[in-house]
């Protein structure tokens, strides 16, 4: 294929018209990408779009794949060429088809916290499970970094090897790692945890972040999630962070040197929201603690009143 | 045909990994064993028509037509012909019409090409050139990568398992035990088939027809008289891309150049006894059956679970165990389908030679005049 700049930016023309969802209509995995395309495989759909034409298209997934799935359109880093110039480009993301997410546990639900740093997320939660003890319990994040002081019961400690042993053994279906200058932390749930929760016939509660969230929504289906994205007070995102900064600095778990870390996070976080719309029920603007848990014992009890049998299994 | 075209001399290198060979030396190898079973000598060519994809990016050589052409003592006229993996058959076409046209009355055709210069990656990108480069390419598919789409959408659609999609490869690879010019002469099991490695799922490494170093030439007269005859050539063409397309497990050109070659030769389709079909990836061999019509939409893999003693598969080995030097292929299958009929003394043989995604498909039907049933 010839990269040219010029012809780089023939091809970006083209770029619009593929900013569609579509569903696929045949997929493969090329093992050995051709020169440019790195050496990693790549899984490649024909994509039939909303409008009537097809592309082909990357995934951004490895996961398995199915004809007739629907996908949305993300823009990704495509390549780098010879040069060093960066090819961004349309890749689609699979939804995962109701089908499928209905079939996992038909009728089950998790309540997902998301949002950043400081926000008010643990504290929402622990008034939750202390409030609506019998209908929800909290599943502890499994997690690699050194435990510390002021770390509530949400974490359960365990090492790098176990964490990465049952992760490729399927058993923890949500991970991620969140950069500190300091090391890599990873975070995960289990599903184990998680079903556990429901065989007792309540909802399980989880405080997760964007990676976490999108791999829970993966693998249950993104109706089975319940997700309230909290956002902190103010007009501008910057009022928002200087919010996060104030309350962080108050809670006095962190060094200033992590604090740092948690703000740079959370600049991420707060663009996520309005990029990833679609993974939230609610977005709540944490300003009234009691007005924000309000609303989510609200979605609780209305939950519950759906589920109310325990799974038999 | 305006005119009664004869395949009067033919022959071939085998097709392989010629480490000390280049285009040069493989293209004078097969011209000189056309030669010499032809009823003519080299100074009656009159026109050569070469057939090459690769020798660009491989070898850094264009002009092929008149490289070719001083390998004759007489520096005859000479053109090349590209049309991806189809380019033999195009070749052989693109000499039918000067023949017809009373241009020229014998005609050398050479396919050659030279693949194992280059690493794979080259070879790679230098194949995506038969798909399209500003739909397909950018993607980072890659030729096997798009036949791997048209597998797994065919598998969908007709409930093909990989087991029975092995049984392929795994005649292609008996067959050519017999062929003395088969890259591959040693058997392959289904279940090893089923169990090479991925290279674009669902296809695995011997679902995939090899890169080969290959030569192959017959020569074409109006002029003299031999007991091959074309009966007929036809060309099709459907979209470069697969994006252009509505149905992925049929091929149109095929079809459409099956009927017309059926009308131009004036037979049934049960008349053909023998044909050798483009196998560039397994799944391409089922398609092909059935785009020709010997088989059912969904069932052109019964025929290689059940083979038919009676009907001649690929003898030769096919794509993927005989070889698939590009250029070479299109001609190779007709000299093959000759050997064929004179051997079996059969009538009627086909070559069906596709290029890219089946966007450029030829065929060519083949009369063998000494057959006992011919009435010449």
């Amino acid at each position: 294929m010839y990269d040219t700049p010029a012809s780089l930016s023939r091809q970006q023309k083209q770029r619009r018209n593929r900013n569609q969802p579509g569903t696929v209509l045949a997929y493969t995995t090329v093992r050995h990408p051709p020169t440019g395309f790195g050496e990693s495989p790549r899984q490649i759909a024909l994509i039939s779009l909303e409008d009537g034409t097809r592309v082909l298209g990357n995934m951004t997934t490895q996961e398995p794949l199915e004809i007739g799935q629907a996908v949305i359109p993300r823009m990704r880093l495509m390549r780098t060429n010879e040069q060093g110039l960066r090819t961004y480009d349309i890749a689609y993301e699979p939804v995962m088809p109701v089908r499928q997410a209905m079939q996992r546990h038909p009728g089950r639900y998790i309540v997902a916290l998301t949002g950043p740093s400081g926000v008010g997320k643990t504290t929402i939660n622990l008034l939750l499970s202390s409030g609506l003890s019998e209908y929800v319990q909290h599943v502890p994040i499994l997690t690699t970094r050194t435990p510390k002081t002021g770390d509530a019961d949400e974490y359960r400690h365990i090492s790098m090897e176990e964490f990465t042993q049952r992760k490729k053994a399927g058993e923890i279906i949500a991970a991620t790692a969140i950069p500190s200058r300091h090391e890599k932390r990873w975070y995960g749930y289990c599903r184990k945890d998680i079903e556990a929760i429901w065989k007792k016939g309540k909802i399980p509660t989880v405080v997760t972040e964007m990676h976490l969230l999108q791999d829970l929504a993966q693998y249950y289906g993104r109706r089975s999630i319940i997700s309230c994205g909290l956002l902190p007070p103010g007009r501008s995102r910057r009022a928002m962070l200087s919010q996060l900064l104030h309350r962080l600095r108050k809670r006095g778990r962190d060094s200033e040197e992590s604090i740092e870390d948690r703000i740079r996070n959370a600049e991420s976080d707060l663009q996520f929201f309005e990029q990833r719309a679609d993974l939230f029920d609610h977005l709540i603007v944490n300003e009234d603690l009691e007005r924000a848990t309000g609303i989510i014992k609200h979605s609780v009890l209305r939950l519950s009143a759906m589920t109310s049998n325990p799974i038999e299994s | 045909m305006e005119r009664d075209i004869f395949i009067i001399g033919s022959g071939q290198t085998p097709f392989g990994e010629w480490w000390d060979k280049g285009i040069r030396e493989l293209a004078d190898d097969a011209i000189e064993k056309a030669l010499e079973n032809a009823p003519c000598s080299a100074i009656d060519i009159d026109m050569v028509i070469v057939a090459n994809m690769l020798a660009e990016h491989v070898s850094g050589q264009a002009h092929l037509g008149s490289m070719i052409a001083s390998l004759l003592p007489h520096q005859p006229p000479a053109i090349r012909a590209e049309a991806a993996c189809a380019s033999g058959a195009v070749a052989m076409h693109t000499a039918c019409s000067m023949l017809e046209s009373g241009r020229a009355r014998n005609i050398l055709v050479v396919g050659v090409e030279k693949m194992t210069d280059a690493d794979n990656s080259t070879i790679t990108s230098a194949l995506m050139g038969a798909a399209d480069n500003d739909k397909d390419a950018p993607s980072g598919i890659t030729f096997p990568g798009l036949f791997g789409l048209i597998a797994s959408r065919y598998m969908h659609e007709y409930g093909l398992t990989r087991e029975q999609l092995s049984c392929v490869s795994s005649l292609h690879h008996a067959q050519a035990m017999d062929n003395p010019n088969a890259q591959f002469r040693s058997p392959a099991m289904p279940d090893q088939v089923s169990a090479s490695p991925l290279v674009a799922d669902p296809l695995r490494l011997l679902d995939c027809s090899p890169i080969s170093d290959g030569a192959a030439a017959c020569i074409l007269s109006t002029e003299h008289k031999s007991p091959l005859r074309l009966a007929a050539s036809q060309i099709t063409t459907d979209t470069t891309s697969i994006t252009g397309r509505t149905n992925l497990t049929s091929f149109a050109a095929t079809r459409e150049a099956m009927e017309h070659a059926l009308t131009e030769a004036a037979i049934e389709r049960s008349d053909i006894s023998t044909v050798e079909l483009h196998d560039c990836f397994s799944i391409a061999a089922v398609i092909s059956l059935e785009d020709l019509g010997f088989a059912e939409p969904g069932r052109g893999i019964e025929l290689y679970q059940h083979p038919d003693p009676a009907f001649g598969i690929n003898r030769s080995g096919g794509l993927k165990a005989c070889g698939h030097p590009v250029g070479a292929t299109g001609i190779k299958q007709v000299v093959e389908i000759g050997k064929q009929l004179l051997q079996s003394k059969k009538q009627w043989g086909l070559a069906q030679n596709f290029g890219g995604i089946g966007a450029t498909c030829c065929i060519h039907i083949i009369e063998n005049l000494s057959s006992t049933h011919s009435h010449v």
